[in-house]
């Protein structure tokens, strides 16, 4: 079976002959988590809207399993593709955040009871409980940010894409959206990324799509990926800290297939034993 | 994309926002001097060349065409139904019942060239004007700064708004609001789009006041500015124009009255078809554009 999410060929020109894609391919199966990363106005927002319809193609087709995006409305895709938008004032007007969970599954015509399930669950997944009664706009960005996604979530698209997740994020809502993500990648959905958050990146420890002025540079496992220097120079990319200090320790017997900080540790460690084992030798 | 103003180096661009503001308004007063729809017509052709020598044609012309839609709407309604004057006197028979009236046409022709002259002349203004000069203009004729910079921020954040909203809708589309559904749930889905527009606006302009107050907006003295502007010989040739232009309207007017040739059916039929023409191109070309977009 070919992949749930297809891309072929895919320009996008916007009026005023700016084109800001040109000739994407790209396939995504389920359960994949991908990471589109590129410098900003390299077309990684205007790539990820034709996945639920806000933009049609120039030029190529878009597949959501058998729907060409194309000819589907919006609404009827965003069923199968959830799309949490950066800045969750723009979607938020309900006066409780529970009315703002429910919205979008009764958007869909879901009944009473489906609803009822559904916002429970993603009321536990957030921790939300404390909050149901809230007016959204009394929140914090953190929480504003949990509950935009939570009623996304809530809709059960197949597909989550999630625009620069953790930007303006603390440290504790940047690691609740790692394990919603981790979690949805666990439950087989696909979620795919917008982020200069190289550190969650590297974390997850996902493919990535290097896209650079609307061409798709590179694409594969993000080890991978970020050891090609002059690609990543291109991109204006720079790897996860962690990975360039391994990098500058090589020549200690570092080994440089190393993406996150607790990998850098059990390297340490294991390259300290190596260094003991030796001195213990010559002694 | 801020405001309508397209950047240029012609004359227009150069003169005084003073001048041009001073321009705007007698144009109003030529069209409000006389009824005559061969008077209104002229004017507002003699502006055309205005427009083309500013190297505005392009803008002018996309943003012209909402108020033929007016016109189109004004002379073909008032020609038909409007009871003023003499309604025995008719134009043109469409069929029985159906009929374009001479005094209502007369009528319905006038407004439109007043719309459209007057229209085009504030285009001419507004396109070769920045939003800072404008300000400052205003500034120079003793309005409060703070409330010139109220009339240049309410500008400026038309157009950021117009983006918020496009936004916003795609944040509510992407929850399942399906916006091209029936008239009345349109209707409904107007409280999730404008909500949130109202919301983050306030946020906005909140924001913006304390950002003004962080730079000493409300100190209070003299202010420089920097885009500075002089009334120079440009403008004074031009106002001098303008004066001169005025005078003879107004002499024209006091002599021969508001009407200064007899109006014939032959001209009224020109206005009529003519804007009906200029308003089925612009049509077609829509309707060739849309065509053009589903068949790719
Ligand atoms: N609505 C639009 N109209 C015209 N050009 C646009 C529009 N949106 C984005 N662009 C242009 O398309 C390019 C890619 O933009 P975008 O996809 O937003 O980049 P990114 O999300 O990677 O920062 C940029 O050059 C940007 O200026
Ligand atoms: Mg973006």
């Amino acid at each position: 079976m070919s992949a749930f999410l297809r891309v072929e060929n895919l320009t996008h020109i916007y009026p005023g002959k700016i084109k800001a894609l040109e000739s994407i391919n790209l396939e995504i199966g389920e359960g994949e988590v991908v990471a589109v990363l590129g410098r900003n106005g390299s077309g990684k927002t205007t790539l990820v809207k034709h996945f639920n319809g806000l933009l049609k193609p120039t030029k190529g087709n878009v597949w959501i399993g058998d729907m060409n995006a194309k000819k589907h409305s919006v609404a009827k895709l965003s069923a199968k593709v959830g799309y949490v938008f950066q800045n969750s004032n723009h979607q938020t007007f309900l006066p409780s955040v529970e009315q703002e969970l429910r919205y979008g599954c009764e958007n869909i015509g879901l009944d009473e009871e489906t609803i009822q399930e559904r916002v429970e669950r993603v009321t536990e997944l957030f921790q939300l409980e404390d909050i149901l009664e809230t007016n959204p706009f009394d929140l914090n960005s953190t929480q504003r940010k949990e509950v935009g996604m939570a009623s996304i979530l809530a809709i059960e698209p197949k597909v989550i894409v999630l625009d620069e997740p953790t930007t303006g994020q603390d440290h504790a809502g940047s690691e609740r959206i790692k394990e919603v993500i981790t979690m949805l990648k666990e439950q087989g959905h696909i979620v795919i990324l917008v982020t200069h958050d190289m550190q969650l990146v590297g974390e997850l420890d996902c493919r990535v799509v290097v896209i650079s002025n609307g061409k798709k540079l590179a694409d594969g496992a993000a080890r991978e990926v970020f050891k090609d220097k002059a690609m990543l120079k291109e991109a204006s990319l720079e790897p996860p800290q962690v990975m360039t200090l391994a990098e500058q320790l090589t020549s200690f017997g570092v080994n440089d297939h190393v993406l996150t900080v607790e990998e850098m540790i059990k390297e340490y460690k294991r390259v300290k034993k190596l260094d003991i084992n030796k001195q213990l030798q010559t002694s | 994309m801020n405001s309508m103003y397209v950047q240029g180096n012609s004359f227009l661009h150069q003169l005084d926002p003073r001048t041009k503001i001073l321009f705007v308004f007698s144009i109003i007063l030529f069209v409000f001097l006389f009824y005559d729809p061969m008077f209104q017509f002229l004017v507002t052709v003699s502006l055309l060349p205005i427009v083309f020598l500013s190297g505005l044609t392009t803008p002018y012309l996309k943003t012209v065409k909402f108020m033929f839609l007016l016109v189109f709407l004004i002379i073909t309604v008032h020609g038909l139904y409007n009871p003023m004057g003499d309604v025995t006197k008719v134009t043109w028979q469409l069929t029985e019942n159906l009929s374009f009236k001479h005094d209502a046409l007369i009528y319905g022709a006038v407004m439109s060239f007043r719309i459209l002259s007057i229209g085009t002349a504030t285009l001419l203004f507004v396109m070769s004007t920045h939003p800072s000069d404008l300000a400052n203009a205003l500034v120079k004729w003793k309005v409060p700064h703070a409330v010139a910079f109220m009339i240049l921020s309410t500008f400026q954040l038309i157009p950021i708004i117009g983006r918020e909203a496009k936004v916003i809708m795609e944040a509510q589309q992407a929850r399942c609001l399906d916006v091209k559904a029936n008239m009345i749930q349109r209707v409904k889905h107007l409280i999730p789009l404008f909500a949130p527009l109202f919301i983050t606006s306030f946020m906005r302009v909140h924001q913006m006041s304390q950002v003004l107050e962080c730079r000493g907006f409300s100190s209070t003295g003299p202010k420089t500015s920097l885009r500075e502007m002089t009334i120079g010989f440009r403008d004074y040739a031009f106002l001098t124009a303008i004066a001169l232009f005025a005078l003879a309207a107004i002499t024209l007017r006091a002599v021969v009255g508001g009407t200064l040739l007899p109006i014939t059916d032959f001209v009224l039929m020109s206005a009529l078809i003519g804007i009906w023409i200029v308003c089925s191109i612009y049509f077609f070309d829509f309707l060739w554009k849309s065509v053009r977009k589903k068949v790719v």
